[in-house]
């Protein structure tokens, strides 16, 4: 079957020091792009900066339907990834081939507003993680009850406790049809038995065909919902295969590690 | 399941894929033999994708409609602000230009003078000045979801024409009271307001995009603005000056939109060099600052 998901030799550079990519001021900036233009074009940020890639050479497929987890140690890049799919930024080098919608999860409740209701705010953050209205208002219910927030529908959000706006904004994400989903570490911080209700959601999504990128740190979840996971290490897939295997041998290669 | 966030190719994808639906399971569609999305780093100059800005216009309307709920919970006034920022700038105007200092105003009662200027006015300096912040503000959003970047700017312009039309109503009713007499020119009146949006469109999207990697610009910002009034007759009319300084006061897009504006609506005789001048400068900044918002709209999620 072809992929829905077609990574090829992705790479991103980010530059290290105060500021990054950036010459410090705006009058050197004005000075620069007046005095040295080919090398502005050619070398745009000299090499006065150390740089560090967040993601090398990464190549991989993902067929339709497939639920894929992602783990490594922190700044193993999973999430430099995860920000290139949903186009948050974009890479260095390489190429990406999306072949259906994607929506993406890499916070929660994203462009809430403190001073808007429940309601309002489930237009809002829906909009923005690209439903139309129509749409919304057909799921409006059906959200407000996965979030358990029917008495706090017309409560401004800045009043919500943190268990709520989670849930509300996990809410309208769960009820995304896109054809690949994005998942960031969105769930770690929602109790036991939400958690549990949301990864039954994503194992619901995933029998209905959606293509699912799941990036955790939680490896029970991931040994739970995912077929196939990869495992990141310094910018780069280090291993690649069912979950028990690799988890296993990411297990081992952290307990080898020195502790300080 | 029209998700915006895509292109226009994806708008085919969908009408085809929607059928099918209904004749396979979702898993056994077939799989566009494009690519709905295709990553790849940044260009140099990257085009303006008007399908995709089309496909994304109610995300528009949700950001617009989000800074309008938003802007006057809390305030005891609430919307009548929109009219009062203008009402009592005119005022201070009326009362230390038009009374003490005695401006010439075209003939024109110095407060409707000053109203249909400083009309125009706070919409320019308002709109340019929130949409510069806008992007910073809204930072949360643009490092966690993707949508075209320049709706952001758009959409903090748009609700600043919402206030110039609310504020418009106030103008009606001095027009009205001073017995401004209906005249032909008055037809030409859109046309001024169709110039001044583009003008403050493009310079809100260059300050938008500068205000990312600059916050020097937010700073100055104001300044500026400040200075650029008194640049362009806002608060007199450009009688006053010189014939010779004419065609150099006239390379200020703002001073032709300006004087155009009131002389279409109190039949006063049309500069029309200087309206053709505001024109031609305005087209090509246009362009010029979406070109640069895109140019660095692949950044703006690392910088912001």
């Amino acid at each position: 079957m072809r992929p829905i998901i077609k990574v090829e030799k992705l790479g991103k550079r980010y530059y290290l020091g105060p500021r990054e990519t950036v010459p410090p001021t705006l009058r050197e900036a004005i000075k620069n792009s007046f005095g040295t233009k080919v090398k502005l074009i050619s070398r745009p940020h000299g090499d006065r900066h150390p740089s560090v890639w967040a993601l090398k050479d990464v190549s991989f497929e993902i067929r339709p339907g497939e639920v894929v987890g992602i783990i490594g140690s922190n700044g193993a890049g999973k999430s430099t990834l995860l920000r290139i799919l949903a186009r948050i930024t974009r890479p260095t080098e390489g190429k990406a081939d999306l072949f259906g919608h994607a929506g993406s999860l890499l916070g929660v409740g994203t462009g809430f507003h403190p001073d808007l209701t429940g309601r309002e705010n489930i237009y809002l953050n829906g909009a923005i993680l690209g439903m139309n209205r129509s749409e919304i208002t057909r799921k409006f219910d059906e959200i407000v009850a996965f979030a358990q927030v029917e008495k706090f529908l017309d409560t401004p959000a800045k009043r919500y406790s943190s268990g709520m706006y989670l849930r509300l904004g996990f809410a309208i994400a769960a009820h995304l049809e896109p054809d690949i989903l994005l998942l960031d570490e969105v769930l770690t911080i929602a109790d036991a038995s939400f958690q549990k209700k949301c990864l039954e959601r994503v194992k619901i999504a995933s029998e209905g065909g959606m293509t699912i990128l799941f990036v955790s740190h939680n490896l029970s979840s991931v040994r739970q919902v995912c077929c196939r996971v990869f495992h990141f290490d310094s910018g780069g897939i280090q291993g690649e295969g069912k979950p028990e295997a690799v988890i296993t041998n990411y297990l081992k290669q952290v307990s080898a590690e020195p502790t300080y | 399941m029209n998700h915006p966030a895509n292109n226009a190719i994806s708008t085919v994808f969908e009408s085809s894929s929607a059928k099918s639906a209904l004749e396979f399971p979702k898993h056994a569609r077939q799989l566009p033999a494009e690519p709905v999305t295709r990553i790849q780093p940044p260009r140099f100059w990257e085009r303006i994708d008007f399908a995709e800005l089309w496909a994304q216009r109610e995300v528009l309307y949700f950001l617009m409609w989000r800074d309008l709920k938003v802007r006057y919970k809390q305030t005891i006034l609430g919307a009548l602000w929109v009219v009062l920022q203008p009402v009592l700038i005119t005022a201070i105007f009326t009362i230390f230009l038009g009374k003490l200092m005695r401006v010439p105003s075209d003939g024109i009662p110095y407060p409707v003078f000053a109203y249909a200027s400083l009309l125009l006015w706070t919409f320019v300096s308002n709109a340019i000045l929130s949409s510069s912040y806008s992007l910073v503000a809204n930072a949360q959003i643009i490092t966690r979801v993707y949508f075209s970047r320049l709706l952001i700017p758009a959409a903090t312009i748009g609700v600043r024409i919402v206030d110039l039309v609310i504020a418009s109503f106030v103008l009606i009713a001095l027009m009205l009271y001073y017995h401004v007499p209906l005249s032909w020119s008055m037809l030409m009146f859109p046309v001024f307001v169709v110039q001044i949006a583009a003008l403050t469109f493009a310079l809100g999207v260059l300050g938008a995009s500068l205000n990312v990697r600059y916050r020097d610009v937010g700073t100055i910002l104001p300044i500026l603005l400040q200075a650029w009034m008194f640049l362009s007759p806002v608060v007199y009319s450009s009688s006053i000056l010189p014939q010779r300084s004419r065609f150099l006061y006239s390379l200020n897009p703002l001073a032709g939109i300006i004087d155009g504006f009131r002389a279409s609506l109190f039949n006063l005789p049309f500069q029309w060099l200087s309206i053709i001048i505001a024109a031609v400068v305005t087209l090509p900044l246009l362009i010029l600052s979406i070109l640069i918002f895109r140019r660095m709209e692949s950044t703006f999620a690392d910088e912001v």
